[in-house]
């Protein structure tokens, strides 16, 4: 069944896009992800505009981390207090992305910088989880208890001026390096319409030692209210925001990622983690090439606005 | 006075050509309706060549050839050439063109060179090359490559083209055609342009608007995007919100 989208001014299979809405979703319950990171460049790959893909997708990440965000909320895993901070540092970071998204789009490198950021930020990050991974389960292997670093161990990081106290997480630390990370994620996520729920993680634990308890919660929640806000500048700025495209992926992805919850219980952590590790390096890898192998049409065309 | 009407009718004559004709033609649909299960759609050009207005003559002599220019709305449009720098292969230059059609469909009865000649052609705008061969800050040389290139790379999106047998005659002097309008026609003001040649002079024209518009939903959601951009977006994150909220509802178990 065809469906016609108003913004991107095509039709495309109906089940496709549930389709590819629930595979997403199912990996990014399994593993805990906005999956913004995989859906937008499925979708550029399948004919939508750059700029309708990145900005629809925003929307489909808030629908995507919403339940998870109330679950941690129920349970009380979220920080209220540093999510506060992330999420206004994100929204500063999200102004500058949109901003520079729509510069890059006038440029016409809008794709390079798509591709370049995909395979820097998924490279480096995809590489570092694997090797942390293989590190774990080869410890399990081997029999050796592993020894969790202690979340209250300081660095030099936290020794920074403007000390706040984060009561929940027991955190008695700068609020530089949290501001920092906010902005930069919000500026990346928007400019490459993903979640960086994958880099808030890793940040909050090795970074700020977050404790665990608190760390998906609060990223969960800083995502949801960054792309939020993100989904909002996009369409007063680029006005490419495609509602029935979001919602066509939202569907799907909302029933997709229950299911990917679920399966996820019967993979430990590290395994869990070294799979994403994969997925995250396979598409690095195919942004990777697509930069390096020569095109297929050295040529392209884009509409720069409407003539008159 | 039997001369006097002699050189009247004679005069008659000299000032009417021979084959003064012009075209009836009809369009199967002038408002073509955008919804959500639009998949494309099918149009069909028709029309007579006929003996002019006040003319003595009852029927026009072919043979005939017709060719219709289906164009739609014009959009400033961007050609780029990506080149190999530093390893990596990135855009580099780029043309703009402005007011380019963004849909361009020739259709004719028979070759484009047998009907008529390159000048006519030309001068007529009937074929694609015609739109890029305006004046450019980009200087003619690059305009000339990066059109070349912006032609190929819309034929191969099938939003140009030249169908060089679409056009049948059904008689002497009654033709039809059919163009069936992909999916993503942009919507907007189309115009199609029918133009009859006979030994390969244009004898008649004649221009036929048509509109191809979303409706209902689609139509709201495109205006509410563009009109209200900051409460659209807010509704977009509302409905990605309850959306959310209702899978995690409903899928718990």
């Amino acid at each position: 069944m065809q469906v016609y989208l108003p913004i991107a001014e095509l039709s495309v299979n109906l089940f496709f896009l549930v389709g590819i809405g629930g595979a997403v979703g199912f990996l990014s319950g399994l593993f805990g992800i906005g999956g913004g990171f995989l859906l937008t460049p499925l979708l550029i790959f399948s004919g939508v505009p750059a700029p309708v893909a990145v900005a629809s997708v925003t929307g489909q990440v808030v629908a995507a981390s919403t339940s998870g965000a109330l679950s941690h909320y129920r349970r009380g895993g979220i920080d209220m207090h540093l999510a506060m901070y992330l999420v206004l540092s994100g929204i500063i970071g999200a102004f500058g992305g949109v901003a520079f998204f729509s510069l890059l789009r006038t440029l016409g490198q809008l794709d390079l910088v798509i591709s370049l950021g995909y395979l820097l930020i998924l490279g480096s990050m995809g590489t570092i989880m694997l090797i942390e991974s293989t590190r774990a389960i080869l410890k399990r292997r081997s029999g050796i208890v592993v020894r969790e670093r202690l979340p209250n161990q300081h660095n030099w990081i936290h020794g920074l001026p403007w000390r706040v106290r984060f009561k929940k997480s027991r955190l008695y630390i700068s609020v530089l390096p949290v501001l920092i990370i906010g902005v930069l994620i919000g500026f990346v996520g928007s400019l490459l319409g993903i979640g960086g729920g994958f880099i808030m993680v890793p940040a909050l634990v090795y970074l700020l030692r977050v404790p665990g308890n608190m760390v998906i919660g609060t990223s969960l929640l800083q995502v949801v209210a960054m792309m939020a806000a993100t989904t909002i500048l996009h369409a007063v700025q680029s006005q490419s925001v495609d509602a029935l495209l979001a919602f066509c992926l939202m569907v799907g992805g909302t029933a997709g990622a229950q299911f990917g919850a679920s399966a996820g219980r019967q993979l430990r952590g590290e395994q869990l983690r070294g799979l994403l590790a994969l997925l995250v390096l396979a598409v690095a890898i195919r942004f990777g090439l697509s930069l390096v192998l020569a095109p297929d049409d050295p040529f392209s065309m884009a509409v720069a606005g409407l003539g008159g | 006075m039997r001369r006097f009407f002699a050189l009247l009718v004679l005069s008659l004559l000299t000032v009417l050509p021979a084959d003064a004709a012009r075209l009836v033609s009809q369009l199967s649909n002038d408002n073509i309706q955008i919804t959500s299960s639009f998949d494309g759609e099918r149009l069909t050009f028709f029309g007579s060549v006929v003996p002019d207005a006040g003319s003595t003559e009852r029927y026009v002599e072919g043979p005939f050839h017709v060719v219709i220019v289906v164009m739609g709305p014009t959009q400033n449009r961007v050609a780029r050439q990506m080149t190999h720098n530093f390893g990596i292969w990135l855009n580099t230059e780029q043309v703009t063109f402005r007011n380019f059609p963004s849909y361009f469909q020739v259709l004719s009865s028979g070759r484009l060179l047998d009907i008529t000649d390159v000048t006519t052609l030309s001068a007529e705008h009937i074929l694609p090359e015609s739109h890029t061969l305006l004046p450019n800050e980009a200087g003619w040389w690059k305009t000339a490559i990066f059109g070349r290139e912006l032609i190929r790379l819309m034929t191969e999106k099938r939003l140009f083209g030249i169908s060089e047998n679409a056009v049948n005659f059904l008689s002497d002097n009654f033709y039809s055609a059919q163009l069936t309008l992909p999916s993503d026609a942009p919507p907007g003001p189309y115009i199609a342009l029918t133009y009859v040649f006979k030994d390969g002079e244009l004898i008649a024209r004649r221009s036929e608007g048509f509109a191809v518009r979303k409706i209902g939903f689609e139509r709201f959601v495109a205006q509410a995007a563009v009109q209200q951009p900051f409460v659209y977006g807010v509704l977009c994150v509302l409905l990605a919100l309850v959306t959310g909220w209702l899978g995690g509802v409903l899928f718990k178990r």
